[in-house]
């Protein structure tokens, strides 16, 4: 059965104190769990048009294992050798380039532009308005086409090319850039390429594991399943993320730690007669670290119950204001935060509990300033 | 005597070492029985907290032995020191020191909770022994938001609570006014009669004197015989006759801690004199 929550009672007791360190500590939550949030959300939407793709199987350059910031160029005879390998279902050639899309006022989005066979895989996936790209045609997305101020039917540049606008996607936009497709043929005359394609999208009949092996072993070539080339896609935009994220992780886990450290601090240091006391009365020091633990855990319980919300809300007005940012709040992101957190209190609690173990008992027969 | 509750034998305390040594205490013999109330008296600096401390088995003395409940504090290790502190002995201090955070009815609860005892049955108790001391409309309020009578009383019920062998009070009446410390001398009075627990404190209040079984009187570290103390009339302060600054008064003497408060009886001696027939 339980005792009197001494620790509870201490950091209710003194609310302004409690209030400051939980908003310290959901402060720090919520910072980690938003950069968590927007770069998970992040690398979602750079996934999507590998993640919605109906290829099995994508094939790119040897040495090639994602699209972001990669050149891939195949000959397009290879196209047709894949075709003919058992376990290929279909194959479909792509050209893809990083370029921008200027709008008529001269605003700039950046796009992977794809150039694809309309009516095969490789396009967009569901097209919201209009249709597919026709001759000297663009598909850009919708939020796109709202930043570069352009409307279905109008014409903007890419590629070193003018290009109508036959029709818009959506939730391809990410925080970084978007995706644009026109037609195979326009992508080669606008770059001026013949003969060559960037990646092959195979559909497979059985394992597509067992066939990615099968394409790299027979032709020279790499191939990669659709959930092993969305993995490097994203482990390749995390690796160029990874520092700037672990500073700015590591900023806010500081932030949380010198609240939670300075709230526990203070808190011990305004009672460390009252510790005396309690020393005095007959209770061990494991009884007092459990009250100042206490306090740390209810700190930091209030700070991730109070951040998970706030940040929920922050993704949803993020959005609202942005239209492409998304926050992925996940149930590990929160488990990682929250055990970060306990993290914190631990360490937060170290200080304190030196404090409470070098007590003595005997400050209860001095008398009270 | 009754039953012996508390005995120390020669016991000496020396803190520091060389030029700055003191000795807090010297071979002080005491045994105080169950139901017994010793009021130890004495100027500052005399070792009385510091011979409280030892009793209170949170200080160990340099020579001699204690002995509560027949159990040789030296024998005890340091780790089962507290509890036998929470199971044999009570505090009550000057300065109440309740826990801020907690209710009336929590601070009793606390001291039951060190023994073990929680749940309902803690509840009940520390409910119970604070009706008794006529605090039952007071059981959920903090330390704040009571007097300085009833900080006490709540105190001493938090002391009573694991219904321990001895009680060990520091100046328990000092920061109460005459009627509220008269109320707490006699509440300590009846835990030693009624309940048999053995109450020793250390005070300069002379109103205590009025519930002692026995005054010691500590000076210099060693106990003197009470006999010889007088009231100084100016300040209250005990004081011992030998030695003392005194004045002849109507054939009465008197005795004074300091020729200052001499000067100031001398000056006008109907201003100190309590007697009915010089009052008003």
């Amino acid at each position: 059965m339980r005792g009197v929550p001494v620790g509870r009672r201490n950091l209710l007791s003194e609310w302004r104190r409690a209030f400051l360190g939980i908003a310290g500590v959901a402060t720090a939550i919520l910072l980690v769990l938003a950069l968590d949030g927007l770069f998970a959300g992040a690398m979602n939407q750079i996934t999507r048009i590998i993640d919605t793709s109906p290829a099995d199987v994508f094939v790119a350059q040897r040495g090639v294992r994602n699209m972001h910031m990669a050149t891939s160029a195949i000959p397009a005879s290879e196209v047709e050798a894949i075709r003919r390998m058992p376990g290929v279902r279909w194959a479909d050639p792509i050209l893809y380039d990083t370029d921008a899309v200027v709008g008529k006022t001269a605003a700039r989005q950046l796009s992977y532009v794809i150039g694809y066979l309309p009516g095969r895989a490789g396009g967009p996936v569901k097209i919201a308005r209009g249709h597919e790209p026709g001759p000297g045609e663009i598909v850009i997305d919708q939020r796109a086409a709202s930043r570069l101020g352009v409307t279905l039917g109008g014409q903007v540049r890419t590629l070193g090319a003018s290009w109508r606008v036959s029709g818009f996607t959506t939730g391809l936009v990410n925080i970084v850039n978007s995706v644009s497709y026109v037609r195979l043929g326009d992508f080669e005359a606008a770059r001026g390429i013949r003969g060559v394609v960037s990646f092959v999208l195979v559909g497979a009949a059985g394992n597509p594991e067992t066939l990615a092996g099968h394409i790299s072993t027979e032709l020279d070539l790499s191939a990669l399943s659709r959930p092993r080339f969305s993995a490097q896609e994203r482990r390749v935009v995390s690796d160029m993320s990874t520092d700037l994220m672990r500073i700015m992780t590591i900023a806010a886990f500081s932030i949380g730690l010198a609240v939670i450290g300075l709230t526990l601090h203070a808190a011990t240091l305004s009672r460390l007669r009252e510790i005396g006391v309690m020393k005095a009365l007959g209770a061990r020091s494991g009884r007092l670290s459990r009250i100042v633990l206490s306090q740390a855990g209810w700190t930091i319980g209030a700070g991730v119950a109070f951040a998970v919300p706030l940040t929920a809300a922050l993704g949803w007005a993020v959005l609202r204001a942005t239209g492409n940012v998304t926050l992925a709040l996940t149930a590990g992101s929160v488990i990682r935060a929250a055990g970060g957190a306990v993290v914190l209190g631990g360490i937060g609690a170290v200080a304190p509990l030196l404090m409470i173990a070098r007590v003595d008992p005997m400050t209860v027969f001095r008398r009270q300033q | 005597m009754n039953e012996i509750a508390v005995k120390a034998e020669r016991l000496e305390k020396t803190f520091g070492e060389g030029d700055v040594q003191v000795r807090a205490v010297r071979g002080v013999d005491l045994e105080v029985g169950r139901g017994e109330v010793v009021l130890i008296m004495g100027p500052s600096g005399s070792g009385k907290t510091t011979l409280l401390s030892m009793l209170g088995a949170m200080l160990r003395p340099t020579s001699g032995a204690i002995s509560i409940d027949g159990v040789d504090l030296a024998r005890v290790s340091e780790s089962k020191l507290h509890d036998f502190r929470a199971r044999r002995l009570g505090f009550v201090f000057q300065d109440f020191n309740l826990l801020s955070s907690l209710s009336a009815q929590e601070n009793v609860e606390f001291a039951l909770n060190l023994t073990g005892q929680t749940g309902k049955r803690s509840r009940q108790r520390a409910q119970e022994l604070l009706e008794g001391f006529g605090l039952g409309q007071r059981l959920g309020f903090r330390p704040d938001k009571l007097s300085g009578g009833e900080k006490q009383r709540v105190a001493i019920a938090r002391a009573l609570a694991n219904r321990p062998t001895v009680i060990l009070a520091d100046e328990p009446t000092a920061n109460l006014d005459s009627k509220i410390g008269h109320e707490i001398a006699r509440l300590l009075r009846r835990a030693a009669s009624e309940e048999q627990r053995a109450v020793v404190m250390v005070s300069h209040d002379q109103r205590l004197k009025d519930i002692a079984d026995r005054i010691l009187w500590l000076e210099d570290g060693k106990f003197r015989a009470a006999t010889q103390m007088a009231v100084d009339p100016v300040c209250g302060m005990s004081v011992e006759r030998e030695d003392s600054p005194h004045f002849n008064h109507e054939g009465e003497i008197h005795f004074f801690c300091s020729p200052a408060c001499r000067d100031e009886f001398t000056a006008n001696p109907g201003r100190f004199d309590r007697s009915p027939r010089k009052a008003g």
